[in-house]
């Protein structure tokens, strides 16, 4: 008699593997090896008219994940705007985007992608680890590439993705790395984990565990949540109880904000590190703010929204304020803004190839080589999924409510031996 | 024993937002015989209002509460007056659909006019937070309790003393007998959609005070507290507080002794005991702890 409310309550589950990570904008600057020799102009077909080079964007531009997919939607069209404006792809090619929304829901996500794959090159955005896990058997059998906006570590030995940023593991193994040389914290100390009950979750706890083994410590405790929890009064009991130091917390920023709340009523002060995610400028203006200026270090990648002293930063913010004046400060438009580059960088060498097809674009994602983001993430070596490298670099921030995303950096663009050593493996070998 | 008390608090606290979200429930259906799918959506939707009260249009907080639900009540009697009147007499099913088919309207409508990025509401609670016996009491939790409780006492004064409460308790037992009797079922129907959109108002803005803010993901506790409405009796108000009461305390104290006494059952037995609950005690009183037992003759 009851009916059932079939709307997913796993939305926090859904912005989980859709975190994305902070990521600063940038420069451009591909630098890869030039794998093939000059070739003629592409030929026409799918998804290129001899002039324009159309790309899919699969992204929740509806529902509550919108909060993400737009402004990384917005990240890719900013820099597109900008490339076409110099005449595009090789200086003569513009790029047209084909949007479509996917509801952060893997169903819509696979029923779109089959929309518009006849018209398209590639997809320069997939939005979401679940979105991005539905149409990965179909960039397969369709030879397809696509970028997908998530940091999972496994996407980096995937050959029909393009990944940009440094995974989460990444992100966690740093942290550790600088609170036990530079954050206070020693061997001995008491760190902790609270952790999102998701794969994201199992990201930054797999990074830990990591660096526990690479680094000498051991987690004292470990405390998961499952996302829209309204209470967190037990967990910080249990962490407080286990005399935590530290805690590594990977969670989604609603969650963040209960959880560190509730710590700071609860006068449970340990030194945080948190996952890019966790943070929204939101939080830095909330009655929060106090306790993170004082305790909560995030880590992310690139630098501080508006540091023209980095010069992707600079190129960026120039181009916000050519095409999109309106845009706030914002860790998913600066994602977006990078996936571009990098998709931009694999659309040149294809057509350097002379080859447009998908045949010719999977090709051009092995040949170029180490791309630059200069400096709003870490360098990513491509080429083939199996030998890929990708950054391994972490800034750390501390919450500062005058800057303009909430973030001033601490640490700028590190790599820890621990994160060199991380070996990336494919999701199931 | 502080750990304990102070995990009684914290259930205390989410018990009284459940209580009152379950509240709402069971108004609706004790006076319609239809569950109103559509609670999460007036609880966001009273929580953004008050947003809008406190941050756009300046009001005091205190003001903010009371605007925020007494513009959701006009807008669950709104409702009722334009929609659900013209389904009085039909199947509670159809009605029920009803109620689904508003909750996928106020979500995006929601989203449409406030977006969807994290909000805070201004509020003299905040994380603010008193001492007493070695106990730490956040401000808003004891705000939360405290409203719950003299929301509650009012509704049962209002329901045992008022003609309006009386007219809705007779109309809930005998509709026929209430019409017969001159009592406008219209406007008791009305009544009880504005009553449980209030409610539903105050949890909203209650919760949205707290750290984690504001999102249009906040209708969701609805999800949580409908065991509660379930576990407590579906037709009984008092059931509706105990319901939501205990399942706040279950899910405090088995968060709280997880590592102790549940780490064999895995991370997240707390989300699960509410439903653990509700099916042991259906099992064993099929209408609820007070609910009432249907007596049919054959």
């Amino acid at each position: 008699m009851y009916a059932k409310r079939w709307r997913s309550w796993q939305y926090g589950l859904a912005l989980a593997g859709a975190a994305l990570l902070v990521a600063a904008c940038g420069g451009a600057g591909d630098e890869g090896d030039t794998g093939g020799g000059q070739a003629g102009e592409p030929a026409s077909g799918v998804g290129f008219d001899g002039t324009t080079i159309k790309l899919g964007v699969l992204s929740p531009l509806s529902g509550p994940i919108a909060v993400i997919g737009q402004p990384l939607t917005e990240g890719n069209k900013v820099w597109f705007d900008a490339l076409n404006a110099k005449g595009g792809v090789a200086g003569k090619y513009k790029v047209e985007l084909v949007q479509e929304d996917t509801q952060y829901k893997p169903d819509v996500t696979v029923q779109q992608y089959n929309k518009v794959k006849g018209e398209v090159v590639a997809f320069t955005q997939v939005l979401g680890t679940a979105p991005t896990l539905a149409v990965l058997p179909l960039l397969d059998s369709d030879n397809m590439l696509a970028a997908p906006a998530s940091l999972d570590a496994f996407w980096v030995r995937e050959q029909h993705l393009l990944p940009v940023g440094a995974p989460y593991q990444i992100q966690a193994i740093n942290s550790m790395q600088h609170y036990l040389t530079e954050g206070g914290g020693n061997r001995q100390s008491r760190i902790c984990t609270m952790v999102q009950d998701d794969v994201y979750g199992e990201a930054g706890q797999q990074g830990v565990d990591f660096a526990a083994e690479q680094l000498g410590f051991t987690v004292a405790n470990t405390q998961k949540f499952k996302v829209g929890t309204e209470n967190y009064a037990g967990q910080i009991g249990a962490l407080a109880a286990a005399r935590c130091e530290m805690v590594f917390l990977t969670a989604t920023p609603t969650d963040a904000g209960k959880i560190w709340g509730t710590a700071a009523q609860a006068r449970f002060a340990p030194k945080w590190y948190a996952q890019s995610p966790s943070f929204v400028n939101a939080l830095a203006k909330s009655a929060v703010a106090p306790y993170l200026r004082q305790y909560v270090t995030i880590a992310a990648e690139g630098t501080e929204w508006g540091d023209t002293s980095v010069p992707g930063m600079k190129q960026m913010i120039d181009d916000v304020e050519k095409y999109a004046p309106q845009q706030q400060p914002d860790y998913y438009f600066a994602f977006g803004y990078n996936q571009a580059r990098a998709m931009t960088a694999v659309l040149e060498k294809a057509v350097e190839n002379g080859d447009l097809s998908r045949d010719g674009v999977m090709k051009a994602s092995e040949q170029i080589g180490t791309l630059s983001f200069q400096g709003l993430t870490g360098d990513y070596t491509y080429g083939p999924a199996a030998k890929r490298n990708p950054p391994r670099s972490t800034t750390l921030f501390s919450v500062d409510p005058d800057k303009p995303f909430g973030l001033a950096t601490l640490k700028y663009n590190f790599t820890s031996d621990a994160a060199k050593q991380f070996q990336f493996e494919k999701a199931n070998p | 024993m502080t750990a304990f008390l102070q995990n009684c608090f914290a259930g205390l606290s989410l018990g009284s937002t459940y209580a009152l979200v379950a509240l709402g429930f069971v108004v609706i259906f004790k006076s319609t015989g239809v569950i109103n799918f559509a609670q999460g959506g007036l609880l966001a939707l009273g929580a953004y209002l008050g947003y809008t009260f406190s941050n756009n249009l300046a009001v005091a907080f205190g003001v903010a509460v009371l605007l925020c639900c007494a513009s959701a009540a006009l807008v669950g009697a709104t409702f009722e007056r334009i929609v659900l009147r013209r389904m009085v007499g039909q199947p509670p099913f159809a009605v029920i659909m009803i109620t689904i088919g508003l909750l996928f309207i106020l979500e995006p409508m929601i989203t449409a006019i406030w977006g969807f990025d994290q909000k805070q509401i201004t509020n003299p609670w905040n994380i603010r937070t008193v001492e007493a016996g070695g106990l730490v009491f956040g401000v808003r939790d004891l705000w939360t309790i405290g409203l719950t409780a003299a929301v509650v006492a009012a509704f049962f004064v209002f329901f045992r003393y008022s003609s309006l409460g009386l007219a809705m308790r007779v109309t809930a037992f005998d509709p026929e007998a209430a019409l017969a009797q001159g009592i406008s079922a219209r406007r008791v129907y009305a009544t009880s959609w504005a009553i449980a959109a209030a409610l539903a108002a105050l949890a909203g803005i209650l919760m949205a005070a707290g750290p984690g803010g504001l999102t249009p993901s906040i209708g969701f506790i609805a999800l949580a507290a409908f065991p509660a409405m379930i576990l407590g009796g579906m037709d009984s108000p008092a059931g509706a507080v105990l319901g939501g009461l205990v399942i706040g305390l279950a899910e405090a104290l088995t968060r709280g002794y997880q590592d102790e006494l549940f780490s064999w059952a895995g991370s997240n037995v707390s989300v699960i005991v509410p439903y653990l609950l509700m099916i042991v005690i259906l099992l064993i009183r099929p209408y609820g702890l007070l609910g009432t037992k249907e007596v049919r003759r054959v």
